[in-house]
Formats: C-alpha cells, sequence, structure tokens
C-alpha cells in the first residue's frame, strides 16, 4: 500500500512539474538585445521578421532606466545598465532601448545593477507617444520580475541568449 | 427587551471598565490608521511632487542629495556647476529642453529658485501646469540688467503674507538688492509652492561671490530629451565627465521607497504587536467581567433565558466595544495623520491624499469587529457553561 502511495505521489509530482512551467508561460519566446538591434534597418524600419512578433507575448530581460514616474507605469528596458560607466560602450544614435508600459503596480525593489525579466505585448516598429517621444520597440501590459535562475555555464561550454532561462 | 439592549446595558452597568476597554481599542486603532495614512501619503507626496523632467544635471556627489534639493527643496545644495554646462547641454541635439537652476539662500525659509522663464513653461508631456493667481511671471533679464522680480509659491506666499507689489530682503547683507514680488502662484502640490523663483541674473547680482565670476554658477539643469531611447547615452556622458553627474529623479525615489518599505516592514511588525496586545486587553476585559458575573448570569438563566442567548450577550458585548473603539480609531487616526501631515508640512515635507477614505477603513472596521467577536468567545463560551444551581447557591 505505501508503495502505491508512494508511486502516486512521484506520479503527481512529475504531472505538477510538467504541468507548471507551462501554466508560467514557458512558451513566451524571449528576444534579445541583439536580435532587436539586428532588425533595425534604414530610416527607422524595422525587418519582418521581427515585426512578426507584434502583438504577441514575449519576454525580454535586461536593466531598468526609470526614464518614466516612479511608480514604473513606464520605463526603459536597455541592454546597459545605468550605473556602470566604464563597463561597456552605450552607442549615440543607436536605440539599444525598449519601452516598456507596465500593467499598474509594478511591485519590485528597483536595484539599477540588476537583470529584470519584462513579459508582455510586443510592438516593433516606429510609434510616436505624446509623452515619450518616438520609440522602435515597446512592450505593453507589461509584467516585471527579477530575471533569476540563469543557467551557470561550465569552461568551455557555449550558449544562445535566447536560451539562457 | 432584545438580546442588544442587554448588552449594552450590561456594559452601561460597568461603565468606567467598558470606556477604558474602547479607549485602548481606539488607541490601538488609531496608531494603525495615521502609520498607515502618514506612510502612504509621504510615498504619494513624492510621487507626486517630482519633477516632470528626466535627467537632474549637477556637480558630483550624491545623487539623493541632488534630487531632494533641485527637486523637493530639502538638504542643501550640491556645489556649483558652470554656465557652459547649461550652454552644451542646449546646444546638444539630442536635448529637447534644459533649464538651469540655482539654489541658495531662502526667505524665512522658503528657499529662493533662481532660474529662466523655461522653468514655467507647459509642454505635452508636462503633467505641472504652472499659472498665477495674481500678478504675472517675471521677465527673464539680460546679466548686466537684474530685474530683481520674484515670483513667490502658494504656501509661500500664504505663510510668509508676501503680496504682489511688496518688496523683501532676509539679512542684512541683502538689503541693496530687495526683489519685488510679481506674481503668485496658485498651488502645484509640489515643493514649489513653498519656493521664491526669481532670475537668474537678479541671483548672480544678489550674490557677492558670483558677481565677480566671470563664467557664473549653477547648482543643476533639469533635463528633457527629444527621444528618450537617447537617455542612457545622454546619461553616460554626463556622468563620464569630470565636472558633472546627471541623475534620474525616478531611480532616486525608487532607492528612497526600498529605503522606505523596510521602515515600512518594521512599522508593520510593531503595529501587529500594538493590535495582539489591544485584543488580549479586550479579552481580559471581557473574561475578568464574565467571572464577575456568574451569579448574575445563573439568575437570568433562572428566569428562563437561553444558553445562546447568554452566549449572544456577551458577544455583542465584545462587539459592541469593538465596534465603538474602531470607530473612536478611524476618526482619531485620520485625525492624527491630519496633525501629523501638518507638523511635517510645517517643516518642507509633502504629505498628500490623506482625506481619501480608501478600502483600509472598511478593512480595518471589519477586522475590527471580527477580531472584537474573537476576543469575546471564550468569555462567551464561559458563559454559556455557567451552571444554574452552582452559581445561585447562598453566597454565606
Amino acid at each position: 500500500m505505501r508503495r502505491l502511495y508512494a508511486t502516486v505521489g512521484v506520479a503527481l509530482c512529475l504531472a505538477c512539474a510538467h504541468l507548471g512551467p507551462s501554466a508560467y508561460g514557458e512558451e513566451i519566446p524571449r528576444l534579445t538585445f541583439a536580435q532587436l538591434v539586428d532588425s533595425i534597418r534604414a530610416n527607422f524600419e524595422v525587418t519582418q521578421t521581427i515585426k512578426s512578433y507584434s502583438g504577441k507575448e514575449v519576454e525580454i530581460q535586461g536593466f531598468i532606466i526609470p526614464a518614466g514616474p516612479p511608480d514604473l507605469s513606464f520605463f526603459l528596458l536597455s541592454r546597459v545598465s545605468a550605473m556602470g560607466n566604464y563597463c561597456c560602450e552605450v552607442p549615440v544614435g543607436q536605440d539599444e532601448t525598449v519601452y516598456v508600459y507596465a500593467a499598474k503596480g509594478v511591485k519590485i525593489l528597483y536595484d539599477p545593477l540588476r537583470v529584470y525579466k519584462v513579459r508582455g505585448a510586443f510592438e516593433a516598429g516606429p510609434y510616436t507617444d505624446r509623452t515619450y517621444g518616438i520609440s522602435l520597440y515597446r512592450v505593453r501590459n507589461a509584467r516585471v520580475e527579477e530575471a533569476v535562475g540563469a543557467r551557470i555555464f561550465k569552461l568551455g561550454e557555449t550558449t544562445t541568449p535566447g536560451s539562457n532561462k | 427587551m432584545t438580546v442588544l439592549t442587554v448588552a449594552l446595558r450590561s456594559l452601561r452597568g460597568r461603565f468606567v471598565a467598558s470606556a477604558l476597554t474602547a479607549l485602548s481599542i481606539a488607541l490601538g486603532i488609531s496608531l494603525v490608521i495615521a502609520s498607515v495614512l502618514l506612510s502612504r501619503g509621504i510615498k504619494e507626496g513624492f510621487l507626486e511632487g517630482t519633477t516632470d523632467y528626466s535627467l537632474v544635471v549637477g556637480a558630483k556627489g550624491s545623487p539623493t542629495q541632488l534630487v531632494l534639493n533641485v527637486v523637493f527643496r530639502m538638504d542643501v545644495p550640491t556645489p556649483n556647476i558652470l554656465y557652459r554646462s547649461y550652454r552644451q547641454l542646449l546646444d546638444d541635439p539630442r536635448v529637447e529642453v534644459a533649464v538651469p537652476v540655482a539654489l541658495g539662500d531662502a526667505y524665512q525659509g522658503f528657499r529662493y529658485v533662481a532660474t529662466t522663464g523655461a522653468y514655467f513653461a507647459a509642454f505635452p508631456w508636462r503633467r505641472k501646469v504652472f499659472a498665477v493667481s495674481s500678478g504675472r511671471f517675471f521677465r527673464d533679464d539680460a546679466p548686466e540688467q537684474p530685474t530683481y522680480e520674484a515670483v513667490v509659491g502658494a504656501e509661500a506666499a500664504r505663510r510668509t503674507g508676501l503680496r504682489v507689489g511688496d518688496r523683501f530682503y532676509e539679512g542684512e547683507e541683502m538689503a541693496e538688492y530687495p526683489l519685488a514680488v510679481v506674481g503668485i502662484l496658485r498651488s502645484t502640490g509640489s515643493a514649489d509652492d513653498r519656493a521664491i523663483f526669481f532670475t537668474l541674473a537678479s541671483f548672480w547680482e544678489m550674490n557677492e561671490v558670483s558677481r565677480k565670476m566671470k563664467i557664473k554658477p549653477l547648482t543643476a539643469v533639469l533635463v528633457r530629451p527629444k527621444r528618450m531611447s537617447d537617455l542612457p547615452s545622454l546619461h553616460r556622458g554626463l556622468n563620464v565627465s569630470t565636472e558633472t553627474q546627471a541623475v534620474f529623479p525616478s531611480a532616486v525615489l525608487l532607492t528612497i521607497f526600498n529605503l522606505l518599505s523596510l521602515a515600512e516592514e518594521v512599522l508593520t511588525m510593531i503595529l501587529t504587536t500594538v493590535v495582539i496586545v489591544v485584543l488580549l486587553y479586550l479579552f481580559i476585559s471581557m473574561y475578568s467581567a464574565t467571572l464577575e458575573r456568574k451569579r448574575e448570569i445563573a439568575t437570568m438563566r433562572a428566569l428562563g433565558a437561553r444558553r445562546a442567548t447568554i452566549l449572544g450577550i456577551v458577544l455583542l458585548e465584545s462587539c459592541a466595544l469593538a465596534v465603538i473603539g474602531g470607530v473612536a480609531g478611524i476618526l482619531g487616526g485620520h485625525g492624527a495623520a491630519y496633525l501629523g501631515a501638518s507638523l511635517l508640512a510645517a517643516r518642507g515635507g509633502l504629505v498628500t491624499n490623506l482625506s481619501l477614505v480608501s478600502a483600509l477603513e472598511p478593512v480595518v472596521f471589519a477586522s475590527v469587529i471580527f477580531l472584537g467577536a474573537l476576543a469575546g468567545l471564550l468569555p462567551a463560551v464561559l458563559a454559556y457553561r455557567t451552571e444554574v444551581a452552582e452559581n445561585l447557591a447562598p453566597l454565606s
């Protein structure tokens, strides 16, 4: 009888483990800043490939730049942290930011040196907002959380950022 | 006679004990309500009073000091930057608006803010609207021809009594340079209500050191970029420079909120302890009252009162104390919050939205009644189980 309970318990745990991630949106595609930058074309245009994500739920990871109000209803998501003055180049004239319009009630402890995971409806292509001006990439109705559980690599291993969940 | 009437008469019968119990509940609830309202009001005050500009550019030093001083008129001004930093920002193609400000000195505690007319300008992205309730805005003047015209914030005007046409100065060295009030601002719900504005030329001429300086000093420049996506590169460029730092005002506020949330957690623990102590006091009060009234309860039972009726009377007494204490506590909490907000405002703090009745009050009130019933449950069960024969026996 005990073995039966144990078997049923293990089976239930495995079922939950299998169902869990999809319930939390495992299928949501992740876009990287490298993909976004590579998709920019002349005259503020973007490629059809990146446009195909428009209206779909995506995940983008980056640093928060609180360019809007302190309730974080709007902020920029950037490849580079606003704090490290010498870590990496910030290109002038090259758009490496995503305009994030957050869903109400962003409850995070803001840390300029922390990578955050943003999920929401993606928009690609030029758009002019009355308050925040022109942008190339936007995420609307966004949910924000700290990006945790990043894969740790062994010496000699390589990876693509898209698989880093 | 209804169960409620019996319960209320019973409470009136031991008036002093009942009043003290209700008072202790009221004090506990007042503390909870006032703390939550003030904590929320301070946060809202910072949110509403913040600037619409995306960057504050000032001298190297503390970002918090720069934002608190330039945006909220708290703390002391950071060291000066040179006027040419402002000119460079004006010439930068990424910048839409750059507004220079120089801070220092005050009149009766209300800070002087020297700036240009651009400070009051309206933009599509700007939430804050400046308007004068009387008079007009000051005119921008040439550096060699200062006008000494001042525009006074709504709160500063109310507290100092300054009116359009008045001339004023503070400190004998300023007697040669009195400012003339040309306008009074409407309230903006921000630190600008507590400021006195005038032109940069007047500011430089009033100060002995800046009068002699060839390149004039500023405290900070408020910057709005044409495209938000240019902010990271603007921010980085100004921070890599050895002369200036650029700060996102919202980043500073979020850091302050992070610290406040730690204080809120401590406050929550303290308030939880207060609520537990108040509940214990209510429980002890009801328990001792039930023990004292065993004979009275036995008499009621002997006269035909059912056990359920006795249970109901004790529970109603406990709930009635909770309701009286809860109502008094919510009213007292709002009163204490207003008093606290007035004291903070007198010291330059921004506290807003205290008058809003949110979900807090109904939740607190319902919780007080529920917990009041819970505290009265054991004494009620004790009363329910009171034996008639045992407690009606002769006392001697």
